[in-house]
């Protein structure tokens, strides 16, 4: 317990209490805060406890709408986890950082010899001074990769180190992250969240700023290209939306500017790696991946592996694609290296370490492993691969049966574990519950190599412990994460991401290629979202008519009702539904219709189409702008927590439509404002003209391909116009003469009605002769002449001989038969333009290993 | 003894290939007992990119993709090998113990092995410690040591221990086919006593490891000879697998725990490693193709 005299212990009233024995950023050793964090905690305290939190609510705010979200494993409920941001920063001062800059560098140098020895000349195994079993006994060395590392100035690209500070006061190492170190996005958006909500505070202070490393990032990604120096293809290897930093892959794709892809959007011909796109095979100089080094290759590394690229590290051997970090550097995210990384320095570049480790013993060395096991109570053991089951254990708080099985398992396997000790790291205020508590906290930084040198983030990711005495911190377990304040003597420049070209060079625009993969999810972006759309107007009617049935009590309205629901079975494609069932079931639809609209696990209910639509737009999360995000994630979170989450009657359905109504719009606005009308654009709507035209199809089908007696057609005449929103456009033509051809006339025929099926036709059309455009000679591909045969066929077609009357039939037997070709060639053309533009989707197997028959 | 291989793969697909990636350890390495005179592929259809490498344990390896379209891919590898009988019977009186291996390899006073070895001794060393290890098919599990009990008497010599243990798998184990695949794992071959060449090679080298002992897995063939009075015939032969053991001052010694053999004139080497994960003749990534089938025949012919 500390004094209670400095004015930083009173902060907002409230009383900031460190833990005994630990070092705490604020204090440090001292009993007064120390100058940097005083000044930072008195403006603070200016502010207030209450303006405070009103800060952080905005900051939590901003991070979800900008779809900052961290992934849970095995949450399948709960995929994403919005990013928890604690507005107070950790502050560093501009002295120690330098000597924690200097650590850095140092280290990465060191880590960088190490690596390109391991791989090539193994020279330290040879001398001794590494054991073979500490290499050779980890995942991390992949045989394969031996000698298949490029010249390069420097072979690891990019470098990150957790640190901590020990009790002493100094930061000490706890791991090195070398094959493909997440957070550096995550340290950029809780920056620029920072600004937002802490103006003022953050221009009083004078803090280092973030953007010079990405340009530095950039660079040393360009530098490191064998080939097209001058503007080589970059794109980043993602495994995918479910992995657990996605956004932060989007993320950085979005704010460097290269496409994101994931491993099938790659494919390995003639010796180099291509980017499948809509346009043909683009060649890909660099590679920034987010793959465990094993799974990149099915070829030569693990072969179940359905993340990576057949063939790649044939194309590395031969010097025709760069990777960062190359394939094979988790081998020096061993444990046990730290145990040696002291003489290794001395070594290699004849200096003493300048940020040590954590101190560590590696048990394959018999007085190590005996220090381990005569000390297991006061240390930490780990293996030294990570695994799903390998998990790192507090010697102290084994039961003596435990201890005795963990004795005989590093007997058995001595070189597999290593003892570490078990510091308490030092804590920070956090500003949790309303209240400033300290919490202990680690620090990633980043370390990026351009050319020769190293250069550091001025900054980082700092984490804190979920809970109050707790050490571990991860985000797996849900911690709290916090920007980092590197302090500047004098104002930092402010950096600009863009470069000025030489003077008088003529400037190219790029066109970033559109990969199969991401045109997919547009077009199913623009088909999901439709769909949602088309349901939703048609259950507003539906809500409408229902209430004047029981209003009214007349016959006809109930009659119309009927043909209605029935309408929305065949819709949605929900069967039985209201097709084959009693009349009691189409009395009373309450439960039919709120499954349909909450039930996200049946098919082709509203939910179901919601969930699909934001999944597909997660999934190509760096092509939305961040009005356009914002807009997607509005549409899913209120649907969630108003729908969902909530006990919702018939009643309150309509409010709920109206509203989801209006964020639909909002996405569909944005889109057709802020895309620019290139191949993106195009499958976006593509999707959407395609799915309209078949709702549309469907709805006319079920309502006006059928005969009806006049007082009763006239009330389906007007739900149908009401279900495509072109009641007033009708009533603005036509007054109020309610007639069956005129209403076809605008909802089959007229091009210039957006909500019309020719409308639909005339787009989509446009849109695949674009695609087409520059592919082939004089001959029709087979989407261009399945949508000319649609079109064609609709415009030809005579309203006054389809809806001629025959008196024997109930229904328009042409009208019907056109509608059904139609949709019949429309789902076809679906299926042509997936084959045609989403090769992607093509499988890969593994051929069978030799069989064992053959084997004596 | 000189001999030529005929190792031919054909895949048949049931739908058609666009791209296939391979990766083929079919030609014979050269080392003290075994000159490769020439090997070569015939592979169809014709693979637009193909390149030959050696890998970390020096094997030859050759990697080729076929780009085309295709539904039927022959893989044919042709060598010439001479094999030269210079083991001396010196190597196998070698009278070591097994324990004196062990500690010679888990290097009780490392620092001091660095000082006084020879260069070339310590190279020898640090490359036998690696096969000491797990790799991936072999985990060290207690069953292994169990069943290897019984050959470790204290103080015996390494040779002999061997020798007892090659006797063991043979007499204990019957080959049988159909009872395991490549996925079997060792611990399942142990409780059935029922497997392949390939499952005796890694259990005995899984024994040995258990011991502090350090094996290495080697794939290659074995010349069959005919039945008196029947004609030899052509492409019934099979590819085969047996371990190799390190002892000091002698070095690598072959055993073949299938045939309860040492193997010295009829086994032809291609290619060693922790285990047949490093070694798989031929493996590869296809691009569609369905369903497929696959078909096998090798051919050892003596040529003197």
């Amino acid at each position: 317990m500390r004094d209670n005299d400095s004015s930083a212990d009173d902060i907002g009233t409230q009383y900031y209490a460190t833990q005994l024995g630990i070092y705490d950023e604020m204090y440090a050793t001292e009993k007064r805060a120390l100058p940097h964090w005083k000044r930072f905690m008195a403006a603070l305290d200016t502010m207030g406890i209450d303006r405070f939190e009103l800060r952080r609510k905005e900051a939590q705010r901003l991070l979800r709408e900008n779809g900052v979200t961290y992934n849970v494993y095995g949450d399948s409920q709960n995929l994403t986890r919005p990013w928890q941001l604690d507005p107070i920063p950790l502050l560093i001062s501009s002295h120690e950082w330098l000597s924690i800059e200097a650590g850095l560098k140092q280290r990465a140098d060191l880590l960088d010899l190490i690596l390109k020895d391991i791989y090539g000349k193994q020279n330290l195994l040879k001398k001794g001074l590494l054991p073979a079993e500490l290499i050779f006994g980890h995942e991390g060395f992949l045989h394969p990769c031996m000698s298949a590392l490029h010249h390069q100035k420097r072979h690891l690209t990019i470098y990150s180190a957790n640190l901590a500070r020990g009790p002493n006061g100094s930061m000490w190492v706890l791991d090195d992250r070398t094959q493909a170190p997440s957070g550096s996005g995550y340290a950029l958006e809780n920056r620029t969240v920072m600004t937002r909500v802490l103006p003022d505070i953050f221009c009083d202070t004078q803090v280092r700023r973030l953007s010079s490393f990405f340009k530095l990032l950039h660079k040393g990604l360009v530098d490191i290209a064998p080939h097209n120096k001058e503007d080589p293809r970059i794109v980043i290897l993602t495994p995918g939306p479910l992995n657990e930093t996605y956004f932060e892959h989007a993320y950085l794709a979005a704010y460097l500017g290269y496409s994101l892809v994931q491993g099938d959007d790659l494919t390995v011909r003639d010796g180099r790696v291509w980017l499948k796109s809509l346009t043909g095979l683009q060649a890909i100089d660099v590679i920034l991946r987010r793959i465990d080094d094993s799974f990149c290759d099915p070829l030569e590394m693990f072969i179940g592996s359905k993340l990576g690229v057949a063939g790649l590290l044939e194309v590395v051997r031969r010097g025709n694609v760069a990777i960062a970090n190359p394939l094979g550097s988790s081998v020096l995210e061993n444990p046990g290296l730290l145990a040696f990384l002291p003489r290794l320095s001395r070594y290699f570049l004849d200096q003493e370490l300048k940020l040590p480790s954590i101190a560590t013993w590696w048990c394959g060395q018999k007085r190590e492993r005996d220090f381990v096991l005569q000390n297991i109570d006061n240390l930490v053991i780990k293996p030294i691969n990570r695994g799903l089951n390998n998990h790192a254990v507090f010697g102290g708080l084994l039961s003596s049966k435990e201890k005795d099985n963990l004795r005989s398992q590093i007997a058995a396997k001595p070189h597999f574990f290593i003892g570490q000790e078990h510091v308490n790291f030092s804590t920070l205020p956090a500003f949790i519950d309303q209240q400033i508590e300290p919490r202990n906290a680690i620090l990633r930084s980043f370390v990026v190599a351009t050319g020769d040198d190293y250069e550091v983030m001025p900054g980082g990711l700092t984490r804190i412990a979920p809970q109050k005495d707790n050490f571990t911190v991860s985000n797996q377990a849900g911690g709290i994460s916090k920007d980092t304040w590197v302090l500047a003597t004098e104002p930092d420049k402010k950096i600009i991401f863009w470069t000025q070209p030489p003077h008088n060079q003529r400037i190219d625009a790029v066109k970033e290629p559109l990969t199969s993969r991401a045109a997919d999810h547009l077009f199913w972006v623009g088909r999901h979202l439709e769909r949602a759309e088309a349901v939703t107007r048609l259950l507003r009617s539906i809500l409408i008519k229902h209430r004047e049935t029981l209003d009214f009590k007349d016959p006809v309205d109930g009659d119309c009702l009927t043909i209605l629901l029935r309408t929305l079975t065949q819709v949605t494609g929900t069967y039985p539904g209201f097709i084959k069932c009693d009349a009691l079931f189409l009395k009373s639809p309450d439960l039919e219709l709120l499954s349909l609209v909450k039930d996200s696990h049946r098919n082709g209910s509203l939910s179901s189409n919601i969930n699909a639509f934001f999944k597909a737009a997660f999934s190509i999360r760096d092509f939305w702008s961040q009005d356009t995000w914002r807009s997607v994630d509005t549409i899913h979170r209120r649907w969630q927590e108003r729908v969902i989450n909530t006990e919702v009657t018939i009643d309150h359905l309509q409010e709920n439509l109206d509203d989801l109504m209006n964020s639909i719009v909002a996405f569909t606005g944005l889109t057709s404002e802020s895309m620019t009308r290139e191949a993106a654009w195009v499958m976006l709507d593509s999707g959407r003209r395609l799915e309209r035209a078949l709702a549309l199809i469907a709805l006319l089908r079920s309502t006006l391909a059928l005969r009806h007696k006049d007082a009763l057609q006239h009330q389906v005449l007007e739900a149908v116009l009401i279900s495509t929103d072109s009641l007033s456009i009708y009533q603005r033509r036509y007054r109020s003469y309610i007639q069956l051809p005129l209403v076809l006339d605008l909802l089959l025929l007229d091009e210039s009605h957006p909500r019309s099926v020719g409308y639909q036709l005339k787009q989509l059309s446009i849109h695949i002769n674009s695609l087409s455009k520059g592919k082939s000679n004089r001959y029709l591909s087979e989407e261009e002449r399945l949508i000319l045969k649609i079109y064609t066929d609709i415009r030809l077609c005579n309203l006054h001989e389809l809806t001629q009357v025959n008196e024997d039939v109930g229904v328009f037997k042409d009208f019907e038969k056109l509608l059904s070709t139609t949709s019949e060639l429309l789902w076809r053309l679906s299926e042509v333009i997936a084959e045609t533009y989403f090769s992607h989707s093509q499988i890969s197997q593994l051929m069978p290993l030799n069989s064992q028959e053959d084997e004596l | 003894m000189k001999y030529r291989i005929t190792h031919s793969t054909l895949y048949h697909y049931s739908q058609s290939v666009g791209l296939c990636q391979s990766e083929a350890k079919l030609q014979p390495r050269n080392f003290w007992r075994q000159h490769c005179h020439s090997s070569y592929f015939d592979i169809s259809p014709k693979p637009i990119d193909f390149r030959e490498r050696s890998d970390f344990f020096g094997n030859r390896v050759a990697y080729f993709a076929i780009q085309q379209s295709h539904s039927k891919l022959i893989v044919t590898s042709i060598s010439e090998v001479s094999l030269y009988l210079r083991q001396h019977n010196v190597d196998l009186v070698n009278p070591i113990k097994w324990e004196q291996v062990r500690n010679f390899l888990q290097g009780h006073s490392q620092s001091q092995t660095f000082l006084t070895q020879s260069h070339e001794s310590i190279l020898e060393l640090i490359e036998a410690r690696q096969y000491l290890l797990d790799s991936p098919m072999i985990t060290i599990i207690p069953d292994l040591a169990d069943y290897a009990k019984i050959s470790f008497h204290p103080g015996r010599s390494l040779i002999e221990v061997v020798y007892d243990l090659v006797a063991r798998i043979h007499k204990d184990f019957t080959y049988d086919p159909a009872s395991t695949s490549i996925a079997t794992p060792l611990f399942e071959v142990i409780s059935l006593r029922r497997g392949v060449c390939q499952d005796f090679a890694h259990l005995a080298i899984g024994c040995l490891r258990a011991y502090g002992i350090a094996a290495r897995y080697i794939s290659g063939y074995v010349e069959t000879l005919p039945e008196k009075g029947k004609p030899r015939l052509v492409g019934a032969d099979a590819s085969h697998a047996w371990f190799s053991v390190y002892i000091p001052g002698t070095g690598w010694l072959d055993f073949d725990p299938t045939n309860n053999t040492m193997p010295i004139d009829q086994h032809i080497t291609l290619a060693w490693g922790r285990d047949y994960a490093d070694v798989t003749p031929l493996k590869g990534i296809a691009f569609g193709g369905g369903q497929h089938t696959l078909s096998v025949s090798v051919d050892v012919l003596r040529l003197k």
